[in-house]
């Protein structure tokens, strides 16, 4: 079952420093706590959390329980201060948690037949912007400031191309530099011509009408980008994290498929190999996130 | 907050944005709406018919919208996430006072804005801020339309201002790193870009009267000059495809003969799929004949608030589509079946239109408010629509009779189809339902379905439908007021007096579901044998009348074909899994439009000379077109 919170509950309770939530478990290794990422509406994520949970529970045998952070920052939170097990994360923040609090990674998300994806630099079609170097003083809108594909890898292209002296830079080389608040809005800034240019995920422009997909196109694309995953605590049972892990790619298979959409709407998901994520933390250190 | 690429995913599946604007015939899927502000939304669309329908505007405020991700409607959402009371609107729904009604949810709604900018400026961390600027993002959403349609200057600058106001919230990184402080002058300037305007025009004691609702601001109303604002169907509007997809058996086809050598055919498959034929709204709206009539079936989702009673239903001569043809009567029809069409006329739920011809020209001209069309395209829409067939059933024989693959219970149950009732006048199923005639009598009976509208009215008669297909075309009866053919023969059993047993009842939905079957009912798709290789394929055959058209230097009708194909296409290629081969599609649109552009040019050889360059280009993708 989900643990029932409002938007004011969840601010309230992160605003509180901590994620404390319903009856504390009696022991580690009969039940298991999983913080959710919130979307654009939690309330939704709170009924697929119920239908998760539900099956997770049947098929480890010991109850489940799921709940919602604000963000990754909260849930990292909470699985250091063990008020989760188990946590959905996106790859830097995992990078951080593990230098940080040890987690440890356990399954990766799988998409179009692939652990990982990229980030584009989109522009409109009619925009005359065929190269980074064209961006030179124009605006651009990325997603967040730690975000792998709304904004670290996109702008790694331009210190590549040598545009951006390096991270900390951009406002030399842009004309402005915006945060929209995600893909979406920073995709709908630039097909709207409120900015030249986004920096967003490579499907991020499946977020805009079809009359706009049209419209744009992209110039850049980065390295690829390791998936988001599924992350431990560290010192949870490991009998425990193994019975979650088998049900879990047990959602690979054709009679259990129909749940991913209940989990953000995988393809699937693979073991976690903790190596592919190198690429994750040398970036962290290039932007100075990770020591 | 770290945006999740899982985010994307799941949105791709449910989102974004105002439908507005012309669009061909692929709606985009909208992102979910605020239940405040769907409500607005709807309280404008429902406002603007007429009739008004108060207890669907009082819905709309106390229930969460059809399809809404949201379990709770828009008062018990403001009762847990405002502080602002709405007295004022209730009351105003209470008196019925449509402009009242405007003004009270107007201010609402700025309010509401207003409420969430106040929490970001006051939000000590900067993911609580974040959370408010999108809130206060997603409410002005409501307006939106309204705003960039009056004035596009205004809307270019709060635009502007929303991202100014996100990116200077601060954002709290993970465990400290990649944290950054909000920058509350900013914050500030930004929001006082967004509330000056809310204040000016939608943040008002009193309102000017509105003829038509709309989210337009109050100083482009005053100003006296006519702003349109892009037809748009409100939250809970449903105009996509079924899934899983109908099967479309046309008769040419079973031959094996091809639809591009036969033009006609082609161009009447084109109109079928083409909005371009309808006035606006609907034109607006892409929505199309198959939209109604998927597959030459029945699109069982189709919903809009206001003209749908329920999914699959929907009421033509209404107030939305063409106001000129509204009867001021609330009587959606379930969408009929087209299949067989050729075998089922006369047309119309009552049988009202003996000519399959003039039948479509009064859906283009009056139901849809479309222009006159031409001989040539009656021609060819009726054309295309006699090629319908119904869908081939293995249990049934091809004068109506079951065979050895139909299940025991059923051949009871053709014993009591074919049983005379006194309840039926000593008639049987059968007598209306003629197996050997795809059971039906082509003629409209009285049986007691639809209430009387008035006292001694003599206007209950229908057009005896088909049994054929009916497996796959719940629910029934004109008003789809049964849910199964279990509950037809219930309603028979009941009203006529029948005296059918359980058994009996059982074995005679038995033979109705045999009847109602087929073999294959829907389009089975791979991961390459795609909806949009589907698409693809009708696309390319719609454009090959080009081949008859251009030699006839017929300007009229090939710009219908280009404007409706080329823009399809485009749109199409949004639903392809192969998203690397999308920009082939998308330039093999342009090539399409480029036809037409030259002939609106009147420079036939550049038209030849682009239709050729797209019969090849067009040729070489196709296998990547999945």
């Amino acid at each position: 079952m989900p643990v029932q919170l409002t938007r004011r509950t969840i601010l309230t309770l992160v605003g509180a420093g901590a994620v404390s939530l319903a009856t504390p478990l009696a022991a580690q290794d009969t039940a298991l706590r999983l913080a959710f990422i919130p979307q654009e509406n939690p309330e939704k994520l709170l009924g697929d959390i119920e239908a998760i949970t539900g099956w997770l529970a049947s098929e480890i045998g010991v109850p489940v329980e799921g709940f919602v952070t604000i963000d990754h920052a909260a849930a990292v939170e909470a699985l250091r201060s063990g008020d989760a097990d188990i946590s959905f994360m996106g790859a830097l923040p995992f990078v951080l948690a593990e230098a940080e609090i040890g987690a440890v990674p356990l399954l990766s998300e799988v998409y179009r037949d692939a652990p990982n994806y990229t980030g584009r630099i989109f522009v409109r079609r009619d925009s005359g912007i065929g190269a980074l170097a064209d961006l030179r003083g124009r605006d651009i809108a990325f997603a967040d400031p730690i975000s792998e594909s709304g904004y670290l890898y996109p702008l790694a292209e331009f210190v590549e191309a040598g545009l951006v002296k390096g991270p900390g830079a951009a406002e030399e080389f842009f004309g402005r530099v915006f945060f929209a608040g995600g893909y979406q809005q920073a995709m709908q800034a630039m097909a709207e011509g409120l900015v030249d240019a986004a920096g967003a995920s490579q499907y991020a422009d499946l977020l805009l009408t079809p009359q706009q997909q049209a419209e744009v196109t992209w110039i850049a694309e980065s390295a690829p980008i390791p998936s988001h995953l599924v992350i431990a605590r560290p010192g949870l049972d490991a009998a425990l994290r193994d019975r979650f892990v088998d049900a879990m790619l047990r959602l690979n298979e054709p009679e259990h498929r129909n749940k991913l959409r209940y989990l953000y709407g995988p393809d699937g998901y693979v073991r976690a190999d903790g190596a592919a994520y190198d690429g994750v933390r040398d970036m962290a250190r290039r932007y100075g996130l990770l020591e | 907050m770290v945006q999740s690429f899982l985010r994307v995913l799941l949105a791709t599946l449910a989102s974004v944005l105002v439908l507005s604007g012309p669009v061909p015939a692929t709606p985009a899927k909208e992102a979910p709406w605020l239940p405040d502000a769907a409500a607005y939304r709807l309280t404008l669309f429902l406002g603007n018919l007429a009739p008004l329908p108060w207890d669907d505007i009082k819905t709309a405020w106390t229930e969460p919208y059809r399809g809404s991700e949201f379990s709770v409607g828009a008062l018990a959402w403001l009762d847990r996430e405002s502080e602002i009371e709405p007295a004022g609107l209730l009351n105003a729904m209470m008196r019925e006072d449509r402009q009242a009604v405007f003004a009270e949810a107007t201010r609402l709604i700025a309010l509401r804005i207003e409420e969430e900018l106040d929490r970001a400026l006051a939000a000590e961390e900067s993911a609580m801020a974040q959370q408010a600027v999108r809130t206060a993002r997603e409410l002005y959403r409501a307006f939106e339309d309204g705003i960039a349609a009056a004035d596009p200057e205004a809307a270019r600058r709060i635009g502007l201002a929303w991202l100014e106001l996100n990116s200077s919230t601060g954002f709290s990184g993970v465990l400290g790193a990649g944290s950054t402080s909000a920058d509350r002058k900013t914050m500030e300037a930004a929001r006082t870009v967004i509330s000056s305007y809310l204040a000016e025009n939608y943040l008002l004691d009193s309102f000017a009267p509105r003829r038509a609702l709309s989210a337009l601001p109050e100083t482009a109303v005053l100003s006296g000059r006519a702003f349109e604002v892009p037809p748009s169907l409100p939250p809970g509007s449903d105009i996509f495809d079924q899934d899983p997809l109908p099967l479309l058996v046309l008769n040419f086809e079973e031959q094996g003969i091809d639809e591009t050598d036969l033009p006609l055919v082609a161009f009447g498959d084109m109109l079928f799929d083409s909005a371009q034929i309808f006035g606006s709204p609907a034109r607006d709206l892409g929505i199309t004949c198959s939209t109604c009539h998927n597959r030459s079936d029945i699109n069982q989702r189709l919903f809009v608030p206001g003209a749908s009673h329920q999914p699959g239903a929907i009421d033509v001569d209404g107030a939305f589509f063409n106001p000129i043809f509204n009867d001021r009567r609330d009587d959606p029809l379930d969408i009929p079946s087209l299949r067989g069409l050729r075998f089922t006329g006369p047309y119309g739920r009552d049988g009202r239109f003996a000519s399959l011809r003039d039948f479509t020209r009064n859906v283009i001209v009056n139901e849809f408010g479309g222009d006159e069309p031409t001989p040539f395209m009656l021609d060819a829409l009726v054309a295309y629509m006699l090629e319908f067939d119904f869908l081939p059933n293995s249990m049934l024989t091809t004068d109506g009779r079951l065979t050895d693959a139909a299940p025991e219970v059923a051949r009871r149950g053709e014993e009591i189809f074919n049983q005379p009732f006194a309840g039926l006048g000593d008639r049987s199923c059968a007598s209306c339902h003629v197996p050997d005639a795809n059971f039906l009598d082509r003629q409209a009976h009285d049986i007691g379905s639809v209430a009387p509208a008035y006292e001694g009215a003599r206007a209950g008669a229908l057009d005896t439908p088909t049994l054929l297909g009916t497996a796959y075309t719940a629910p029934y009866f004109h008003d789809g007021s049964l849910p199964t053919l279990a509950a037809v023969v219930d309603w028979f059993d009941e009203t006529k007096a029948l005296g059918l047993t359980e058994e009996d009842r059982a074995s005679l939905t038995a033979y109705l579901e045999t009847v109602g079957a087929a073999d294959e009912p829907y389009e089975a798709f791979d991961t390459e044998n795609t909806a949009f290789r589907l698409a693809f394929a009708e696309l390319t055959t719609f454009a090959s009348t080009l081949d008859t058209l251009l030699p006839r230097r017929d300007a009229e009708h090939i710009l219908l074909l280009t404007d409706t194909v080329a823009a399809d296409l485009s749109a199409d290629a949004s639903t392809m899994s192969n998203l690397a081969a999308r920009p082939e599609v998308y330039a093999l649109a342009e090539r399409l439009a480029a036809v037409g552009a030259a002939v609106r040019a009147d420079d036939w050889a550049a038209a030849e000379a682009s239709w050729t360059a797209f019969k090849s280009e067009a040729a070489a993708i196709e296998e990547r077109a999945f």
